[in-house]
C-alpha cells in the first residue's frame, strides 16, 4: 500500500511537484501519465527516496518513508528505469542477482532465484546467463531489468518509463509480458509513462499529471467516459476515445444469447476486446458476429446495433 | 554457474598478448647482464675512452634502485591520486573538485629539475628529493584520469545502483571503480612510464640509479656510458608499458 498526501517537491525555487495525493492499494497497478517534465518521474523517485520530498507525507505500508533507512527501503522496492541501468561489467545472471546479493542470500538460493526469473521472463538460462548487457537487444535488456527488479521478491515495483526506448513491436510484447506477470504476482506497481495506451492497457488506476499537479485520477474507464478537461481528452486521444474505451472491455461481457435467427458467418473468440470485434465487423462488412469459446463452439452473438444502443442507454452504469 | 561460457569469457589471456612484454623484458635482462658482449659496438661511440662499459656499480644494482625509486613514487601517486579523484567526486567532496584538479595540473607544469633544486636544500641529497619530484610530476595523469573515469560512468547505471539499494561504498567498489578502471589504469600507465625516464634526474642529487651512467658520461665526455644508461632506461620503460598494455586489454575485454 502506497499513500501520498499533499506531497510537494521544490528544486531550488522551482516547484516540481505540487501538493499531490493519491494512493495505490496493495496488489494494484497505478500509472502516472503526463507529458515530459510534469513531475511524474520525480514523484516516483520520491517513493524510494532517490529524491527526498519537500513536504507532505509518503506512507508505505502504514509507515512514513522518512522513517525507513533509505538503503533498506530500496532493497525491498523493485526499480526499473528506461535505459535499463544494467551493470555493463556484470553478466545477465549477476545483474539479476544484484539485490539478493546485497541482502546476503546464500549463493545456492540466489542461483535458484535467478534461474527461476530467467525462465519466467523467457530468457533461457543456457543462452543468456553469461551474456553481457551489450550483447542483448533492447527488449532482452529490459526483461533483464525487470527480472533484476523482481529478484528479491519485493511487494512494490516502481517503473520509470520502462518501455519508452523500445520499438513498438517489442514494447507491445513487453507490455503483455508485464500484464501477465502482474496477473500472477499481484505486486503493488507504480508505472511512469507518457504513453496513454500503455497506461490504459496495464493500469487499474490512472493519475494524469501536468506541471506538477494532478489533473485527474481514476480508473481507465472513468477517465475515458468523462475526461476532466481538454488536456486529459487530448492525452486520451480525443476522437479515438470511443475506440480506446472499446479496447478495455471484452466481447464476453457484451454478447447476447444465440437467437432463433441464422448465426452470422463471421466468428470471433469470446476473449477478443470490443475494439477487435468492431474491426472484424468493418473488415467483413457485417453487423453481427458469432462469438465462440476456445473450443470453437458458438456461445453467443454480438450485434452492432445492440452495442450502440447499449452504450446510449446506460452511459452512467459503467462509470 | 560454472559453465564453459564463463571460462571462455574470463579465462586466460591469449598467449600472443604476452609476446611484447616477454621480448622487452628479455632485452632488458640482456642489457643488464650481457653489456660486455657489445663492447666493440660501444667502443664506436667513445673511441678514445679508457673504458667503455660503466663499471662503478653493477647495472643490476642500478636497475633495482631505479625500480625502487619509481615504485615508491608510484605507490604514493597512485594511492594519493586515486583517493583524491574519488574524494572530489563524492557528494561531500565535490566542492574541492576545482582545487584538486588545479593543484594536480600545477604539479605537472612545475619542471622536475626545479623541484629537485628546491627540494635538495630542504630534504638533503639522496633519494628523497627525487621521489618528491616524481610524485608531484606523476600525480596529474592519475588524478585527471580518475576524475574522467568516474565522471564517465553512465549516470543511469549509478542511479540504478542507488535504486537497487547499494550503499555509497558498495556503489563505489562494485560499480563505479570497476567501470572506471580502464581509464584510471591508462593514467597510471602514463604516470609510471613518464616517471621511469624522469627518475634518471635523481643521479644529479646523489640518488644512485640508472641515471648514474648518463650523468657520468656527460661529466666525462663518455658517450658510451650515456648510451648504456639510456638504453636500459628505455628498455625498462618499454617493458613496464607493455605489461600495462596487457593488463589494459584484459580489462577492456570485460
Amino acid at each position: 500500500m502506497i499513500e501520498l498526501h499533499n506531497v510537494s517537491k521544490i528544486f531550488g525555487d522551482a516547484l516540481a511537484v505540487d501538493e499531490i495525493s493519491f494512493s495505490v492499494p496493495k496488489g494494484k497497478f497505478c500509472a502516472l501519465v503526463g507529458t515530459s517534465g510534469c513531475g511524474k518521474s520525480t514523484t516516483l523517485r520520491m517513493i524510494n527516496r532517490l529524491t527526498e520530498h519537500s513536504s507532505g507525507d509518503i506512507i508505505l505500508d502504514g509507515q512514513a518513508v522518512g522513517a525507513y533507512n533509505p538503503v533498506q527501503l530500496r532493497r525491498r522496492i523493485g526499480y526499473v528505469i528506461q535505459d535499463t541501468g544494467l551493470f555493463p561489467h556484470w553478466n545477465v545472471a549477476r545483474n539479476i542477482g544484484t539485490v539478493p546479493r546485497l541482502l546476503k542470500w546464500p549463493a545456492s538460493q540466489i542461483r535458484g532465484r535467478v534461474e527461476e526469473l530467467m525462465q519466467f521472463l523467457d530468457l533461457p538460462s543456457a543462452e543468456f546467463a553469461h551474456k553481457y548487457p551489450h550483447q542483448l537487444s533492447g527488449g532482452q535488456a529490459q526483461r533483464v531489468g525487470v527480472a533484476r527488479a523482481l529478484a528479491a521478491d519485493p511487494d512494490i515495483l516502481l517503473m520509470d518509463e520502462p518501455f519508452g526506448a523500445l520499438d513498438p513491436i517489442t514494447r507491445e510484447k513487453l507490455q503483455s509480458m508485464l500484464a501477465k506477470l502482474q496477473a500472477r504476482l499481484h505486486k503493488t506497481v507504480v508505472l511512469v509513462t507518457h504513453d496513454m495506451d500503455e497506461a490504459l492497457r496495464l493500469a487499474d488506476h490512472l493519475v494524469v499529471m501536468r506541471e506538477g499537479k494532478i489533473v485527474q485520477q481514476g480508473s481507465p474507464l472513468a477517465l475515458l467516459q468523462k475526461p476532466e478537461n481538454g488536456f486529459v481528452d487530448s492525452l486520451l486521444g480525443g476522437l479515438e476515445r470511443g475506440l480506446k474505451q472499446a479496447s478495455l472491455s471484452r466481447v464476453r461481457a457484451h454478447m447476447t444469447p444465440l437467437g432463433p435467427t441464422l448465426p452470422a458467418q463471421s466468428r470471433i473468440p469470446d476473449t477478443y476486446t470490443l475494439r477487435q470485434a468492431l474491426s472484424v465487423m468493418l473488415r467483413d462488412h457485417c453487423e453481427r458476429l458469432t462469438v465462440v469459446d476456445k473450443h470453437d463452439v458458438p456461445v453467443g452473438e454480438l450485434s452492432l446495433r445492440k452495442l450502440v444502443k447499449e452504450a446510449h442507454a446506460q452511459p452512467g452504469e459503467r462509470a | 554457474m560454472n559453465s564453459p561460457g564463463v571460462q571462455r569469457l574470463n579465462g586466460a589471456v591469449h598467449p600472443g598478448r604476452w609476446l611484447m612484454p616477454v621480448v622487452w623484458l628479455l632485452l632488458l635482462m640482456l642489457a643488464v647482464w650481457a653489456m660486455p658482449l657489445v663492447e666493440p659496438a660501444l667502443r664506436w661511440f667513445s673511441p678514445d675512452a679508457r673504458q667503455v662499459i660503466y663499471q662503478r656499480a653493477a647495472f643490476s644494482t642500478l636497475l633495482w634502485r631505479h625500480v625502487l625509486t619509481v615504485g615508491v613514487a608510484a605507490a604514493v601517486t597512485v594511492s594519493v591520486g586515486i583517493a583524491a579523484g574519488i574524494a572530489v567526486t563524492r557528494p561531500w567532496g565535490r566542492d574541492f573538485l576545482p582545487l584538486v584538479s588545479q593543484c594536480a595540473a600545477l604539479g605537472q607544469t612545475f619542471p622536475p629539475v626545479a623541484v629537485l633544486a628546491l627540494a635538495v636544500p630542504a630534504l638533503g641529497f639522496g633519494a628523497l628529493p627525487i621521489v618528491v619530484a616524481l610524485v608531484l610530476y606523476g600525480l596529474l595523469p592519475i588524478v585527471r584520469n580518475t576524475l574522467a573515469g568516474l565522471q564517465g560512468v553512465d549516470a543511469g547505471v549509478v542511479s540504478a545502483a542507488q535504486g537497487m539499494g547499494m550503499t555509497g561504498r558498495q556503489r563505489l567498489y562494485r560499480v563505479e571503480l570497476p567501470l572506471a578502471a580502464p581509464v584510471i589504469l591508462a593514467g597510471v600507465r602514463t604516470s609510471i612510464t613518464i616517471n621511469i625516464a624522469t627518475a634518471a634526474l635523481g643521479a644529479t642529487v646523489g640518488a644512485s640509479n640508472l641515471g648514474d651512467p648518463i650523468i657520468a658520461g656527460i661529466v666525462n665526455g663518455n658517450t658510451a656510458y650515456i648510451v648504456q644508461g639510456a638504453v636500459i632506461i628505455a628498455l625498462l620503460a618499454l617493458s613496464v608499458d607493455s605489461l600495462f598494455d596487457v593488463w589494459q586489454r584484459q580489462l577492456a575485454r570485460r
